[in-house]
């Protein structure tokens, strides 16, 4: 029977638990939860953006034509291809430029800020930053063709459909590194100066204090990162956006993210557009879990 | 003395033309009344529309106008997403294409002719030439006054044509044959990066310049009963492989990737010889570059024809007109109605500093406009000139047809794959349209 009591203290400090939360709880239902579940009751309704009459129920009409539209899958692949595109430069450049930072004894901050600077750039002005430097006669074109003595020659940064791939995913790098490298940073600061000293004093040279000791400590944020990335590359949008707008063909870079927003607004199809807004969903659900997790192992670790 | 005396003649006919003072909304009493109004960027015509706010702020001190520019690539998402969260402006103008589906949607309000000063919609009607209010007609009522129609000629720099050894007079592009064999004349490369252009085309006009060059040939884009899309396809592949041809999947002759060709041509720095625009680039050309403007330098010749064209057509008109919102408070779109009437009494002045066209029988006698240089030009190609395709699918549709031509053009796809998605992709669209 005791242990049924509660104890009111505890009560209390639940009541006042709740009362910290609400805000958080309203936010969220607000402005991420009816969202979700008015874009499920979409993805079952010839809505259109409009119209004003009421929506009609059609079943899964939605769902079949969008997971039949080659437009569709077209998307996913350019999706795919733009994240493991960004992954691996990414992931490695800022764990690069976090070993180097943290080697230096001065001037840390002063690299930081200078690769975390494209971060704060809006994408709109580094997407026509970049526009003007992919401009057949931008500076894209000059420095590859003084690099590799090729005179003349026009690489179709914008134009080719291999090659406005990779501009996409050269803006993303360029703008991103900075971010994650002050990630690895924090992670590289976070390993006990004590196991490194010890390691010293057992002899261990530089490569292997790297091999051995720095990147198995940190695993924890690799991980994070790595999931970081894929769920940040995921929701790209405004550098193929503009790129198209200035006249890059569309199919190479029409990620997700670009076919929801033409879905919705220029064809004006709100259902489709759910459709695939809960596709994207539910893959940003999954690599969200797989954060939480890598979150939860690093700090077993710890 | 005969400039003298044609200036006069043109300020007599602006002042005479032009209401001395702005109306007052009857009705309004002590009411306080905000008018959003949301129109796409043009520097000229901001300039004066402003003014007209002013003045017409003045006469009704309860009423407040906020005057919003957009680019106009984009406007139409802002109107889109305005709408649907119901938080629209009063007052909008959007090119006719995608007012369509604001019409058809019940979210524009009929024109208010009570507060026009007229009778009735035939009044309206007899104020313009034939046909320029059928597009926004639904049931005998208009949804909508026209701010501009525009026309496209080819603008062409006749220094440059000299210079690579063409004579403009004689010899300026007649074909669509021509504007390629011209170009490949007048262009200069460094390698395969082009630092000369011919001509180039005017990429966010497809709708207007595209689909002549293939009803030229015989092809459609909508079949007349507006049910199948994109028929000959001898006309559709003819017009595609001409596009391929100019881009640098082609000849390398222009690209959508480099500065818009009428960007650069009013700049006269010999880098475009010849792009497409309305008469309104007159007037960009005059406020970016004035002594190009009142060189000799430039003229305006038709727009061009296949060598084997089966019918005349020039590029299609697109329309722009002022709407007003339908959800907006009824007092607020009577006090709408009144100051969109007040802004395009100006007509005479529109023209004269923006160079844009109202189509009112009024202007298009009047001498202002006979005196702008080419004007005859773009009249006469007016007269074999359809208005863009203005149907539910159109925003769909005019998206679809970006998208074929870019990746023939620039992603080397190859017309006739390119052709069967279109059809495919427009046949749907227009299926699914309500």
């Amino acid at each position: 029977m005791m242990g049924d009591r509660r104890n009111p203290l505890e009560e209390k400090r639940n009541r006042w638990g709740w009362f910290f939360v609400a805000p958080g709880i309203v936010f969220f239902s607000a402005f991420s939860l009816y969202p979700i579940l008015y874009a499920i009751w979409t993805s079952f309704h010839n809505k259109k953006l409009l119209s004003l009459k009421p929506p009609k129920f059609i079943g899964l009409q939605n769902w079949i034509s969008v997971l039949s539209s080659q437009d569709f899958w077209n998307s996913v692949r350019a999706s795919a291809v733009f994240c493991i595109g960004v992954f691996i430069p990414v992931f490695l450049g800022s764990l690069l430029f976090a070993l180097l930072i943290s080697s230096r004894k001065k001037g840390k901050r002063f690299y930081q800020m200078a690769l975390y600077s494209p971060a704060i750039l809006s994408s709109v002005v580094t997407a026509s930053v970049w526009l003007l430097i992919f401009d057949p006669r931008g500076l894209a074109n000059q420095f590859l063709n003084t690099l590799l003595g090729t005179p003349g020659v026009d690489h179709k940064w914008l134009a080719d459909p291999v090659m406005v791939q990779l501009s996409t995913i050269l803006v993303y790098v360029w703008k991103q590194v900075g971010y994650y490298t002050i990630l690895f940073g924090t992670g590289i600061g976070k390993i006990p100066s004590s196991v490194v000293e010890a390691s010293m004093i057992d002899g261990a040279n530089s490569w292997q204090r790297l091999t051995r000791i720095t990147l198995p400590l940190l695993r924890p944020t690799m991980a994070l990162v790595s999931v970081m990335i894929f769920i940040s590359s995921l929701k790209t949008f405004s550098t193929q956006y503009l790129f198209n707008q200035h006249g890059a063909p569309l199919a190479p870079i029409n990620v997700l993210t670009l076919n929801i927003y033409r879905t919705a607004l220029s064809d004006q199809n709100l259902g489709k557009a759910s459709v695939m807004s809960l596709f994207l969903f539910f893959i940003l659900l999954v690599l969200s879990w797989l954060q939480v997790k890598a979150g939860g192992q690093g700090e077993e670790l710890e | 003395m005969k400039k003298a005396i044609a200036l006069c003649v043109l300020a007599i006919a602006i002042l005479a033309s032009v209401p001395a003072q702005a109306p007052v909304v009857p009705g309004l009493g002590s009411k306080k009344i905000t008018i959003n109004l949301w129109t796409h960027e043009d520097p000229n015509r901001s300039v004066i529309e402003k003014k007209y706010i002013a003045e017409f702020m003045a006469a009704n001190p309860n009423i407040t106008v906020n005057y919003n520019t957009y680019p106009s690539n984009r406007i139409f998402e802002a109107l889109t997403t305005a709408f649907a969260g119901k938080q629209g402006p009063e007052i909008f103008n959007v090119s006719i294409g995608n007012a369509v589906s604001f019409i058809d949607n019940g979210r524009v309000a009929p024109v208010d002719y009570k507060a026009l000063g007229l009778k009735g919609p035939a009044d309206l009607e007899a104020m313009y030439l034939p046909g320029m209010l059928k597009a926004v007609e639904r049931d005998g009522d208009f949804y909508g006054l026209p701010l501009e129609i525009t026309n496209m000629c080819l603008y062409v720099n006749r220094k440059m044509l000299k210079e690579a050894g063409i004579d403009p007079d004689k010899d300026y592009p007649k074909t669509w044959e021509d504007l390629i064999s011209l170009s490949e004349k007048i262009v200069k490369r460094e390698g395969q990066i082009i630092t000369r252009r011919g001509f180039d085309f005017r990429y966010d006009a497809y709708t207007n310049l595209f689909i002549p060059m293939v009803e030229q040939l015989g092809g459609e884009y909508v079949s007349k009963d507006g049910k199948k899309a994109i028929i000959g396809d001898e006309a559709w592949l003819k017009a595609l492989q001409w596009m391929k041809e100019l881009g640098p999947a082609g000849k390398n002759l222009g690209s959508p990737t480099y500065t818009a060709a009428r960007t650069a041509f009013d700049k006269n720095d010999n880098t475009v010889a010849m792009s497409f625009s309305g008469l309104y680039q007159e007037a960009r050309m005059k406020a970016s570059n004035p002594d190009f403007y009142n060189s000799k330098d430039w003229m305006v010749v038709p727009f061009p024809q296949w060598k084997d064209s089966k019918k005349k057509v020039t590029a299609n008109y697109s329309a722009h007109y002022y709407m007003v919102n339908a959800q907006s408070d009824k007092l607020a779109q009577q006090a709408s109605w009144v100051l969109v009437g007040w802004m395009l009494s100006h007509g005479e002045e529109y023209l004269d500093k923006v160079a844009i066209i109202q189509p009112t029988k009024k202007l298009i006698e009047s001498p202002i406009y006979k005196s702008m240089p080419y004007s005859d030009v773009f009249a006469k190609d007016f007269e074999n000139a359809n208005i863009v395709y203005v149907g539910k699918a159109s925003a769909r549709l005019s998206t679809l047809l970006s998208e074929t031509i870019q990746n023939v053009m620039v992603g080397g796809v190859d017309p006739k794959v390119a052709l069967e998605k279109l059809r495919k992709s427009a046949q749907e669209a227009l299926d699914s349209a309500d």
